[in-house]
């Protein structure tokens, strides 16, 4: 049960921020000027967020290596951890077409005029959206984004499909070799809660550290 | 300075500027007016190209817009602008705002980067504001930051749109003073505002625009006071409650 949280909390952590860095990239295709670019995010939003999640861990878990030269096939399919490395491809692909469709909408939120002030004193395109535009998509987007994290967490569970030896499938394995599956449910529910709780208590803070920033930004909307 | 040759611009089949020929030096102040509506905003965004244009040539500093070979965010660094609706970063204190472009762009460090928007901070008054974010300041201190901000890169043109007209009118002056300041040091500038009494103080040259054309240019009373062409005669009654050689209809 221990290793179950373990690989619960690894798959939660990577696929948190791995979805965040995929989404946001995704979610600059989406807006961008080039029409090559903004066709491959709408197709991959398209794509990923229609499909569940379940079926691209099996995906990642059963056919990819399939696709691969047989030698890297091989090499994957005997690895102890390619259950974990295909539950974290997974849930980041699936996690991150919403994340990119949140940070969208708080790329569409921000005033013309932002990136018009940016523009107008020199900054470069990379530098309008590291210093004014993401951090402003990110404060906008902080609540739908907490909500989504949370809900990436709870997609972890579905791991188990793949034999990745997470709080789930722990408590599948104790239940079904112990026979002890009241406790071992009782235990499992308790970490899921605790690990829930722990992340809503992050993203509170943060909402509150960035607070006055998003403020300003609905201020500035109404002025406008 | 800035010079436009023959220049045209449509959104869609919407003609916003028409043939446009203005040649502005280095040093001058430049008021540009006229009805909303007109194509001052899109003429004065079009010399630090946040708009293109479709037909004629602009010249900003030796360099030609159309060129692709002009480096436009060089060229742009060069070029301030302040605006209607201040556009600080709501994310940044008023200091920060004022250190990110020379910082980012001009690559200062960040003692050097404070030091200078100290002295701006300064200069328009807002030493004391330093941390404030935007929207713990008032209009007026928000468009002066602005100010500060654009003048934090040393730029050698300052384009104004407006940046008197979402002010409450006691916060108009302290705007307008920093301004003349500006223009009193030899800025070049090119400001869009209604504001007559700025234009009468240091202004060289009043462009007035009417439906994407330049209708006349002249010294401020030529324009304010004695216009020649009747679009401007009516502009200037109707806006400014000028009587104009006793000609308007109540009058008569
Ligand atoms: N991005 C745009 N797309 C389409 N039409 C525009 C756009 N910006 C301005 N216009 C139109 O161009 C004309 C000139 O606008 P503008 O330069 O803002 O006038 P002014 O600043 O004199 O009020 C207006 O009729 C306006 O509706
Ligand atoms: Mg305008």
């Amino acid at each position: 049960m221990i290793t179950g949280v373990k690989i619960t909390l690894i798959l939660l952590v990577s696929t948190t921020i791995s979805s965040l860095l995929l989404g946001t990239v995704i979610a600059i295709m989406r807006v961008s000027r080039i029409k090559v670019l903004r066709a491959f995010g709408t197709l991959y939003v398209e794509i990923f967020r229609n499909i569940p999640g379940l079926f691209w861990l099996l995906f990642f878990y059963f056919v990819f290596p399939d696709l691969l030269p047989p030698g890297l096939a091989i090499k994957l399919n005997t690895y102890t951890y390619y259950p974990v490395v295909a539950g974290i491809v997974g849930l980041t692909v699936d996690n991150a077409s919403y994340v990119s469709d949140i940070l969208r909408s708080g790329r569409l939120a921000i005033p013309h005029g932002q990136r018009e002030a940016a523009i107008s004193t020199g900054l470069g395109r990379v530098q309008q959206y590291i210093h004014v535009l993401l951090p402003q998509m990110f404060r906008a987007a902080l609540p739908p984004l907490g909500t989504r994290m949370v809900h990436n967490f709870k997609n972890t569970s579905l791991c188990m499909a793949i034999t990745a030896p997470e709080i789930t499938w722990a408590t599948q394995q104790i239940e079904s070799l112990t026979f002890r599956g009241i406790e071992a449910t009782a235990v499992a529910t308790l970490f899921y809660i605790l690990l829930a709780g722990v992340m809503v208590s992050i993203i509170i803070t943060l909402e509150k550290v960035l607070k006055i920033d998003i403020s300003s930004i609905s201020h500035s909307e109404t002025a406008s | 300075m800035i010079k436009f040759i023959a220049t045209n611009k449509w959104f869609h089949n919407h003609h916003v500027l028409r043939n446009i020929n203005l040649e502005i030096s280095k040093g001058e102040v430049i008021v540009i007016c006229g009805p909303s509506g007109a194509g001052k905003s899109t003429l004065l965004r079009t010399i630090n190209k946040l708009e293109s244009i479709d037909d004629g040539e602009i010249i900003v500093d030796g360099m030609y817009l159309s060129d692709p070979k002009t480096d436009l965010t060089a060229l742009r660094a060069e070029i301030g602008m302040v605006f209607q609706h201040f556009n600080l970063y709501p994310h940044k204190t008023a200091l920060k705002n004022i250190t990110l472009a020379p910082r980012k762009v001009r690559g200062l460090g960040k003692k050097q980067a404070t030091e200078k928007a100290l002295k701006l901070l300064e200069r328009v008054g807002l030493t004391h504001r330093r941390d404030a974010f935007p929207v713990q300041l008032s209009g007026g201190e928000q468009q002066r930051v602005a100010i500060a901000r654009s003048l934090a890169m040393e730029p050698k043109i300052m384009l104004f749109d407006e940046p008197t007209s979402a002010l409450d009118p006691e916060l108009i002056n302290e705007v307008l003073d920093v301004m003349v300041s500006l223009a009193k040091e030899g800025m070049t500038m090119v400001v869009v505002t209604h504001e007559i009494g700025f234009a009468q103080k240091v202004a060289d040259r009043v462009v007035f625009m009417d439906d994407g054309e330049i209708i006349e240019t002249g010294i401020p009373p030529d324009i304010f006071v004695n216009p020649q062409h009747p679009r401007t005669r009516n502009f200037m009654s109707s806006v400014f409650h000028i009587p104009v050689f006793g000609e308007t209809e109540e009058e008569k």
